[in-house]
This record gives C-alpha cells, structure tokens and sequence, in this order.
C-alpha cells in the first residue's frame, strides 16, 4: 500500500469512527426508548465529523492527527493522549478509593484500573520485544 | 557519550535555494510548522527525517544538524 493511500485511510478513519459511534448512541438510546436522546447525539456526532472534516482543510495540525503523516504531530498526540491518560488514572485512583472509603466494593474504579493496568503490562511486554 | 542537537542550517540551506518553508516541507511530505519547528529549534526530528533533509540540501546530517557532547 502506498504511503499516500495509507494516508488517505488514516484521514477518513476518523470521521467514520466518529460517524459510527453517532450511529452506536442512536442504536443505544432507542433501545432505551429515548429516541429523541440518539438522534440528539446522532446529529451532534454529524455536525463533530463536518466540522472536523472542514477544519482539516485549513489546519496542518488537525489534518496530521487524523492522518498521521507527520512525525512532530504524532509525537505531539502520543504526549496528549498519555497527558490524557495519566489524568484518567488520577480520576479512576480517585474514584476507586472514594468508593472503598464510602464502604462500597469500589466498582466500577477497580475494574477499570484492573483493564488499564493488564493493558499496560501487556503493551510493555509486546513493545519490549519489537524494539 | 551523551549528545545533543545545538542548532541547525536548514533556514540557511533553504533561503539560499530560495524555497519556503511549505515548499521544503512539502518535499519533506511533512506539514511547513514542521518545518518552522525544527529551524527554530524547538523539534529535533528524527534520524529518517534529519538524513532526508540533508540529503536533500546534498549535504550530510552532520554538516547540517549542529551536535554538541553535554
């Protein structure tokens, strides 16, 4: 696959996945007999993608995240998403000892860390070995 | 042994061939802030990337990329 079909990919992957998860919300709300919630969130989801699509266009920034040919900018999203992570860590810690404080069994924090952490361990272990 | 990038020639490099920084960052295939950020300074790029700019520029990475021993 050549480099700029690859990066076509990557750019529309973003927009798809967003449309998709529009489509999931819909899907989700009207099973739980609030339609009007999914089609809410379905056209928020739509109006996200034009957007994002749109400010691509004139943005060097938002256009190498989403298709991650420029090796500064995925640097930059690597550091962003673990800035990200780290104070999703703080929340989950947080959530789990508030919970284990108030006498309860610490659910769903624990769990979450327990998936974060496995995750952890095992992307180390896979990396390890590649590089 | 412990190195560190210094400073660079590539604004140098680039204004005497007369090209823009869109223009090296498009041969590059990298975006122009890219490149604003590595003549600035503020990114070191990678050893692919350092070794296309100094190829481009015919020159090596060393002539180009200022290294100092910390």
């Amino acid at each position: 696959m050549s480099k700029s079909v690859k990066r076509k990919l990557f750019f529309w992957a973003g927009p798809a996945f967003c449309l998709l998860m529009g489509v999931v919300y819909l899907v989700a709300a009207r099973a739980s007999g609030q339609p009007a919630l999914g089609l809410m969130l379905l056209i928020f989801m739509v109006v996200f993608t034009v957007v994002l699509v749109i400010v691509s266009r004139y943005s060097e920034t938002v256009r190498g995240l989403l298709d991650r040919g420029d090796e500064r900018i995925n640097q930059i999203d690597l550091r962003a998403t673990a800035a990200a992570a780290s104070a999703l860590i703080v929340a989950i810690i947080g959530g789990a000892v508030y919970e284990l404080a108030r006498g309860h069994s610490g659910a769903p924090y624990t769990w979450l860390a327990v998936v974060g952490g496995v995750v952890y361990i095992g992307a180390v272990v896979v990396l390890r070995s590649k590089r | 042994m412990e190195l560190e990038v210094t400073g660079n020639r590539i604004r140098d490099l680039r204004t005497a061939q007369g090209l823009s920084q869109a223009q090296l960052a498009a041969a590059m295939d990298v975006s122009r802030q890219t490149i604003n950020s590595i003549e600035v300074g503020r990114y070191t790029p990678s050893l692919a990337l350092a070794v296309a700019l100094a190829r481009y520029f015919g020159s090596t990475v060393e002539e180009v990329f200022h290294v100092e021993e910390r």
